[in-house]
């Protein structure tokens, strides 16, 4: 079996006790009935909750911006304009919703719920904490590959269906711009299920640790130079500046959403935005450490050796604290994101291309090929480790 | 009945995808059909415990060669009406000794498919609770020892597809004479 939310919970006495309750209330095994809950719960928890980061990205987005420009921003709505988000949501929702006449209705209306479909299909897998992950596929991080390239149809799709010069181009350019970056992000991935040697997150998380040296950025000079190229690469899948390109609005309008009026459009900046904070967390669970809290917070043992804490309640602040550690990791490299969008200037399509076929993929195979002859020559260990080695080869010595 | 309530659906999609591509008179639409059956696919290898196969259908199909198709498909125009200017009838009439004939071939196989399967579904006993184990490391450690071979040789394959590809697609310079 997986480790999925429902294994975490069935590991307490108090749940055990619940769910056979409700089997003697019910005359059945309620265990799969409870299971369907507690899955059905958490998908709601997630779905709003990223939805909302989804959301608040877009105010995240043009505060910062005025902030980089010397601006305010928007402040009306709310405390520091935060219900920004939420009056533009309103907003186009009572939007009227044209479909142009000559567009091809069925995939112009299928185009914006593919892409949520491929980025909301990525949640399931997305690691929040060690047990508070829907589910620890066996092949997580490839099953969030192949999902997430449903974005891809569907912003061709919504480019085809608008029967617009600019939307095609748009879709075109963003069609190709993602499956040609799929391959470095595809490579740099692979390295680390090569370190870590198993393609789930618990694995990958597990392998590493809670302080920066234990992080597979800083594991071997491989992985830093892969980390570089998996975040410029997923800078470039999410159509995010300097590579927003199918969007680009000094020469597309803007691009494959030319045409999309009120929620339709805003589907698809939502998916743009929730898109951005999976891929950030993807990073930060691959690279970054994820979820891992030092002095064995995260797994509950210091609270309750310690503290004698009952052990439901030291494990679920761990849980807290192991959220709250990939939410911060995560949200910084939001930042990041946002930061590099408004600093630097937009490439042009065939740079775009030499970039990522030129550069980025002989650069992530070289660093595949780097990772295999150090996992070889090393045994795994991490540069730290064997300076380590060093030092302590010396203090014995004198 | 979590299984099967899965299996349902996933054969749902999967043959109503199917369904609908063949129906489908615009083409652009088949291949979102021949999509939502790729899926359905996907969904038929999970119920069979086969995570790795499943996620690799994600990735090939739906990520490569719908992709692929639709770009095909655009960059071609598709058929927009099956009158030529001249109001001939471009796409050949159904019907004749050469479509029956293709027919009938492709009956006698299928039949054969179907015969193969239905004999082993009627033999097989009860399915019980299946086990769930990870198929990945299986796969790999399959991969390297005993079908080296073939995984050597699509390899080579896929690379002579990459630089057949790069050549094809190389800008040619064209000499100067003067």
């Amino acid at each position: 079996m997986n480790n999925t939310i429902v294994s975490y919970f069935l590991q307490f006495e108090e749940f055990q006790t619940v769910v056979t309750k409700l089997s003697e209330i019910t005359g059945a095994n309620a265990t799969s009935l409870v299971a369907f809950v507690i899955f059905a719960v958490a998908a709601v928890v997630v779905l709003g909750a990223l939805a909302t980061v989804g959301g608040l990205g877009t105010y995240a987005e043009r505060k910062i911006s005025a902030d980089l420009q010397m601006r305010q921003g928007p402040n009306r709505v709310g405390p520091y304009g935060i219900l920004q988000f939420l009056a533009d949501g309103v907003k186009m929702i009572m939007k009227e919703d044209i479909v142009p006449r000559h567009a091809d209705k069925l995939t112009f209306n299928i185009a914006p719920l593919l892409c949520m479909l491929g980025v909301m299909a990525t949640f399931a897998v997305l690691p929040f904490s060690s047990g508070f992950t829907m589910t620890d596929l066996d092949v997580g991080v490839f099953y969030l590959i192949g999902v997430s390239s449903l974005v891809g149809v569907g912003i061709f799709l919504g480019g085809y269906s608008s029967n617009s010069k600019w939307s095609m181009l748009g879709g075109m350019r963003g069609a190709s711009q993602i499956i040609s970056y799929e391959v470095p992000v595809t490579l740099s991935i692979l390295a680390i299920v090569l370190l870590a040697g198993g393609m789930s997150f618990g694995t990958i998380v597990s392998a590493q640790g809670a302080w920066p040296h234990q992080w597979f950025v800083l594991h071997n000079p491989f992985t830093f130079i892969a980390f570089i190229v998996l975040f410029i690469g997923v800078l470039a899948e999410t159509n995010r500046a300097p590579f927003d390109l199918p969007e680009a609005e000094s020469e597309l309008v803007s691009g494959y959403h030319t045409e999309f009026t009120g929620m339709r459009f805003g589907f698809f900046a939502l998916a743009e935005y929730m898109e951005v904070f999976v891929v950030c967390g993807v990073v930060a669970a691959l690279f970054l450490g994820g979820y891992n809290v030092p002095f064995g917070l995260g797994e509950g043992t210091f609270l309750m050796e310690k503290l004698h804490i009952p052990a439901i309640h030291a494990k679920g602040v761990g849980q807290l604290l192991q959220v709250g550690s990939f939410v911060s990791k995560t949200l910084a490299l939001y930042y990041v994101v946002i930061w590099i969008r408004w600093t630097l200037p937009r490439l042009r399509v065939d740079h775009l291309m030499t970039l990522c076929w030129k550069y980025l993929t002989p650069i992530a195979l070289f660093n595949l090929v780097g990772c295999a002859l150090w996992m070889f020559f090393f045994h795994g260990q991490s540069i730290w480790q064997l300076l380590g080695h060093l030092g302590g080869g010396h203090g014995g010595g004198h | 009945m979590f299984d099967q309530i899965l299996f349902i659906l996933s054969a749902v999609i999967t043959m109503g995808g199917a369904l609908a591509v063949v129906f489908s008179n615009n083409l652009m639409h088949a291949c979102v059909y021949l999509l939502a059956s790729l899926f359905g696919v996907a969904g038929l290898y999970a119920t069979l415990n086969a995570d790795f196969l499943a996620a690799t259908q994600l990735v090939v199909y739906a990520g490569g060669v719908v992709i692929l198709m639709l770009f095909a498909i655009m960059l071609t125009g598709g058929v927009q009406s099956t009158v030529n200017k001249f109001g001939i009838v471009k796409v050949p009439g159904m019907g004749n000794a050469k479509t029956y004939s293709a027919a009938g071939l492709a009956a006698v196989v299928i039949s054969f498919v179907l015969f193969k399967i239905l004999k082993n579904a009627a033999a097989m006993p009860a399915k019980g609770q299946m086990a769930y184990e990870s198929t990945v490391e299986k796969l790999g450690g399959l991969l390297v020892s005993d079908h080296v071979l073939a995984f050597e040789l699509s390899s080579i394959l896929l690379l002579g597809a990459l630089v057949g590809a790069a050549v094809i697609a190389r800008p040619r310079h064209i000499k100067d004479d003067v």
